[in-house]
């Protein structure tokens, strides 16, 4: 206390400085109290828990049928499966931008995100449903050299199948990284479940904790490691969204050239990311009551980052619009006429609404972002919006014939498609199949860090000041 | 009505507080007497009334004037003259986003740092007792009271150890 | 936070207003020195006035050349300020405290001297009076709003405006501590400028909230100026190499870059001649490098987008175009020297803590930098305008004139003029949030560490 008198002899450290229950202020946890609730929530609600995972698991076979019949019918058309390829984006987008949240704060030294960061780092590992989707489009996305001439793309003389490799590659390479970012920081719990669960969840526990005992070479080891693994995950996700977008939707509309669409895609990733960790913060809150670890905070946190994403959301866009629109070559009308006032604006429209208007009007107010439920409706929004901007971008671009791909621009803006019933199948068996991941990941484990948290009230300390409170945080080099 | 102005000077953060807390238990009214100090300290760290302000008001307030300003000046201005470039509708929607967008953050910008400074309660030109070291770590407690007051006030302030006191009107 | 000393507000005030209350000896000589500079700038640029942009390297189809291209840079810098005070601000990063001030400044004269340049690139300023303002109700003629030469201004006026204002209220506590510690003419200057500030509560309150939601008002306008400032280029199809989607986020993440830079080239400065070694620490320096690493990346990002995308359209003449800017002489040296200096050499060096925390290698670096985004914008407006195409009968390269570097040596040396005379009146580094971070700066005791701690106040 060398700088600060006024502190000097006044720390306190009450039982509980703002009561059970209550959202504001700060809250003590006692550390044996913390591994005993966080351990429990993988087991609690054990009825609700199968009554979900039967469902989900139905939908989720529903949504294999839809591929497979699919496939069946037009595996050698390619204008039939933009909602596939709408709903992989939508996927990718949510999943790969969700993992940031534990990665950027925590670089901030934010203690706000500790709570959270095991949660968003899981939805990596959604990768696995975007892979399986991937194989029907890659199957039917053109080749490089098409009706004898090479059409445009990011990978210009490479060989005809490099973007169909390069996908799997970069998918694969993310779901890794992800995968690297959420076992090496879940290391510590996993040897709390080791330690401190029973039956098949002890087992995991011990041949996941690897012997980890907590040595000071452990934790350095394990610090470095997260920092690595954020660090690639994150150059590998921006990366992901570069080959994903130009292969899978600049490439195949011909003129289509939009330098700033790999980080709109990025962009939204991040917004969506923020938006799905809101919901399912809140529906730990909800069903596993974790009211005391996740709490206001958080809430508010992501509700300004929500607020400030949906910003930057329709930023990228207009830089994006405003470019076609004044432009008024053939390629930018057609651009225009085709995301813009063509066949999709019935997904437009909304999407623009759900995806900035709405939330951002929404999250303006402080007493909305100062609430548990504010950021949770406004998260709510941005996803639908999201699913709708990536209809309106891939149903569009997957609706042009293949034999135009060599044009200079597009000549005739295609119709309106509508989903078909392996459509919708697929839909709802692809985003059941992500819930269900999630779901399986923390039976096995806790959806919020035992050690993060236990960390957190280690560097945090209530303190009187004079006559008023606050909160001493300690921010480590 | 509170005629004179006393202030008590510290030079610790404790006594001040003391002094704060002794002005309310003498039966002071909240809001009466206050605390002066160089830099900022934590909302409440004195037991002082927590001031309540309306300066979020301002921005919107001036965010409407300014979006109604550039609607009409924008629109009005391109209907007025109305030559087409570019081949751009006269009322293009799009171009006239921009200029209304600078228009209104300009104008809430504006609105802001006006409400900033009344909510402030500046300019004053009659501050009342006032003492240059308190920009220099000093603590200032400084009560409005009237004249038949004044001496239990300034008994307060010098219980709780106040260094020194002045007086203005 | 360990390099810290702690001094008492007796101290902090003799220290940071050593400018205003005890001038040191170096500063007359070296603003009337760059007093001198500045009056020969205004003396050429009265020259190009008299004689037109004829004494200029402009010509057909090069027309937008040194001063475009310097317009843009200041422009650039000017990103220094709200990026430094608006976003650190928002995150409560504490390291931000010695800088803000001094980031706000380079913004506010930035802008100033960026506006200089479009109109004196009109040759005729005094007809800008019918480009922008009045607006002439008399013969019902408007300006065209759907014109980026509109936008610009429109801009550009916002965010000095909001910037001056900004930096106005920021300012209210030290001017406060001024008139408390000056006598005559100044303490009347300084009274005023203060309106009677007292430092109760409640002006507290409103700075601290006010400075938020003015930095969450000023980050929007952040952005968008050299959006707008990148849509002059972008918008148009006509200029291969300018119409693409990426310009906005392009400059405006590579403005965060050369401004940011030109904050630590400002700090080191700071450092050596006001000797704020106590306020203007090597961990600033490390943190702020550290900032720029990221922002220089996402830069490189953005940069390697735009030329993928731009080679990505198989058009003849943009791949024409490219091929001039990378490998055709001179170009391929700026190219490499942009490369080089913008990020290689920079980046390449912070990625050492030792460079970090050396203050005279951070100035040299980050001059680089701005030597490499210089040219950066330089490469983006010259080429594409220099190539000879279908439609173009007459062309010609394009060399920049004496009197267009002149203009450009003055600018730098007019920015500087006015810091420095800014620097006599009123402080550089804010007193009350460098005393505000020893009342809220302490340290948590865990097991044998003290590890430092923020006190943060209960929502």
């Amino acid at each position: 206390m060398a700088t600060n008198s006024a502190l000097a002899g006044q720390a306190t450290a009450p039982e509980s400085h703002a009561g059970h229950g209550s959202d504001a202020g700060h809250v003590v946890l006692r550390p044996a109290d913390v591994k005993t609730t966080l351990i429990a929530s993988t087991t609690a609600g054990a009825r609700g828990f199968k009554r979900w995972s039967i469902v989900l698991g139905v939908l989720t076979i529903v949504g294999i049928a839809g591929i497979v019949l699919k496939a069946v019918q037009s595996l050698d058309d390619q204008t039939e499966w933009g909602y596939t390829a709408a709903i992989a984006a939508f996927l990718l987008t949510v999943g790969g931008g969700a993992p940031l949240v534990a990665v950027a704060p925590v670089l901030a030294k934010a203690n706000w995100v500790r709570p959270l960061t095991r949660l968003s780092a899981a939805f990596s590992l959604m990768g696995v449903v975007t892979i399986a989707i991937m194989v029907p489009l890659v199957a039917v996305l053109p080749p490089l050299v098409t009706e004898g001439a090479r059409r445009r793309s990011i990978w210009f003389e490479s060989p005809d199948l490099t973007p169909h490799v390069m996908i799997f590659l970069a998918m694969g390479t993310l779901l890794l990284a992800g995968l690297g970012l959420f076992y090496t920081s879940a290391m510590p719990d996993f040897a709390a479940m080791r330690d401190h669960s029973t039956g098949w969840r002890r087992n995991v526990g011990k041949s996941l904790a690897r012997g980890w005992v907590g040595s000071t070479v452990q934790w350095r080891t394990l610090r470095m490691r997260i920092g690595m693994f954020g660090t690639f995950y994150f150059l590998v996700l921006i990366y992901t969204h570069f080959v994903f977008t130009s292969d899978f939707a600049m490439g195949v509309v011909p003129g289509w050239r939009d330098a700033i669409f790999p980080m709109y895609h990025s962009m939204s990733s991040i917004q969506a990311g923020v938006a799905v960790t809101i919901i399912a913060a809140w529906a730990a809150r909800r069903y596993l009551g974790l009211q005391d670890y996740l709490r206001l905070d958080q809430f508010w946190s992501l509700g300004r980052l929500l607020f400030a994403t949906s910003l930057l959301w329709v930023y990228f866009f207009f830089s994006a619009f405003i470019v076609f629109w004044y432009g008024r070559s053939l390629a930018d009308i057609a651009w225009v006429d085709m995301f813009i006032r063509g066949p999709m604006i019935w997904a437009f429209i909304p999407g623009m609404f759900m995806s900035f208007l709405l939330p951002w009007w929404w999250l303006i107010w402080n007493r909305v972002r100062t609430s548990v439920n504010g950021p949770t409706i406004g998260a709510v929004i941005v996803l639908f919006g999201l699913l709708l901007d990536r209809m309106r971008i891939y149903v569009s671009a997957w609706s042009v014939p293949p034999e135009q791909i060599h044009e200079r621009y597009l000549h005739t803006i295609p119709d309106t498609v509508w989903p078909d019933t392996f459509d919708y199948m697929i839909i709802v068996g692809a985003l059941s199949a992500a819930a269900l991941v999630m779901l399986l990941i923390f039976r096995v484990i806790p959806i919020v860090s035992i050690w993060q948290t236990q960390e957190y009230q280690l560097l945090s300390k209530p303190v009187k000041y004079l006559r008023g409170h606050g909160v001493l945080v300690a921010k480590p080099d | 009505m509170a005629d004179r102005s006393i202030l008590g000077l510290f030079q610790e953060a404790e006594p001040a507080a003391d002094a704060m807390d002794g002005l309310a238990q003498a039966g002071f009214e909240a809001g009466t007497f206050d605390v002066l100090t160089g830099t900022p300290y934590p909302e409440g760290a004195f037991g002082e009334h927590v001031p309540q302000h309306r300066l979020f008001r301002f921005p919107a307030f001036g965010a409407i004037i300014g979006f109604t300003t550039a609607i009409l000046l924008t629109a009005g201005t391109q209907i007025a003259f109305p030559m087409v470039t570019g081949g751009k509708p006269i009322l293009s929607l799009f171009a006239m986003i921009i200029i209304v967008y600078e228009m209104t953050m300009l104008s809430a910008v504006i609105a802001t740092v006006i409400g900033i400074i009344f909510e402030s309660r500046l300019p004053n030109m009659n501050p009342g007792a006032y003492d240059e070291r308190i920009t220099e770590g000093w603590i200032g407690v400084v009560i409005s009271v009237e004249s038949t007051r004044a001496q239990e006030a300034e008994s307060v302030l010098k219980t709780a150890g106040a260094l020194e006191i002045k007086h203005a009107s | 936070m360990q390099q810290r000393r702690v001094l008492d507000q007796v101290e902090t005030n003799r220290i940071l207003l050593n400018g205003q209350l005890n001038t040191p000896k170096w500063w007359l000589p070296t603003v009337l020195g760059l007093g001198v500079v500045v009056l020969i700038g205004f003396v050429i640029i009265g020259f190009m006035v008299n004689r037109g942009l004829g004494v200029t390297g402009l010509s057909r189809p090069v027309y937008w050349g040194l001063f475009i291209t310097t317009f843009v840079f200041w422009v650039g810098i000017s990103h220094a300020g709200i990026m430094i005070s608006a976003i650190l601000r928002l995150t409560q990063a504490e390291w931000r405290r010695p800088v803000t001030r001094a980031a706000e400044l380079l913004t506010v004269f930035s802008l100033l001297t960026a506006l200089i340049f479009p109109l004196i690139h009109a040759g005729r300023p005094w007809r800008i009076a019918y480009w922008i303002l009045p607006y002439d109700f008399a013969r019902g003629i408007f300006p065209n709003i759907r014109s980026p030469l509109i936008m610009d201004p429109v801009a550009i006026g916002t965010y000095l405006t909001g910037s001056t204002l900004f930096l106005y209220v920021a300012l209210l506590p030290d001017l406060g501590n001024l008139r408390d510690r000056t006598r005559g003419w100044q303490k009347t200057l300084y009274t005023v400028l203060a309106l009677g500030w007292r430092g109760n509560p409640r002006q507290w309150k409103l700075q601290t909230v006010g400075g938020i939601l003015l930095s969450a008002l000023m980050l929007p306008i952040f952005v968008s100026v050299h959006s707008i400032v990148s849509w002059d280029f972008a918008i148009t199809p006509a200029v291969e190499g300018w119409h693409s989607t990426i310009f906005a986020p392009y400059f405006v993440i590579g403005a965060v870059h050369s401004g940011v830079s030109a904050v630590v080239t400002m700090m080191a400065l700071m450092r050596w001649l006001w000797k704020w070694d106590d306020f203007i620490r090597p961990e600033h320096f490390d943190a702020l490098a550290r900032l720029l690493i990221v922002v220089a990346t996402a830069w490189l990002g953005f940069t390697f987008l735009e030329l993928v995308f731009a080679i990505y359209s198989l058009d003849a003449p943009e791949i024409a175009l490219r091929e001039l800017q990378i490998f055709s002489w001179p170009w391929n040296l700026m190219f490499g020297v942009f490369l080089m200096t913008g990020y290689i050499i920079p980046v390449g060096m912070w990625l050492f803590k030792s460079v970090r925390n050396n203050i005279a290698l951070m100035f040299w670096t980050s001059l680089f930098v701005n030597i490499g985004m210089w040219l950066e914008r330089f490469m983006i407006i010259v080429p594409g305008l220099s190539r000879r195409t279908p439609f173009v009968y007459t062309w010609d390269s394009y060399r920049p004139s004496l009197v267009e570097w002149s203009i450009l040596v003055w600018s730098v040396a007019w920015v500087t003029f006015l810091m420095l005379l800014f620097s006599r009146f009123f402080p550089l580094v804010p007193l009350f949030e460098q005393k505000e971070s020893q009342i809220f700066v302490d340290k948590i005791k865990i097991g044998r560490v003290n590890v430092p701690a923020i006190l943060r106040e209960q929502e």
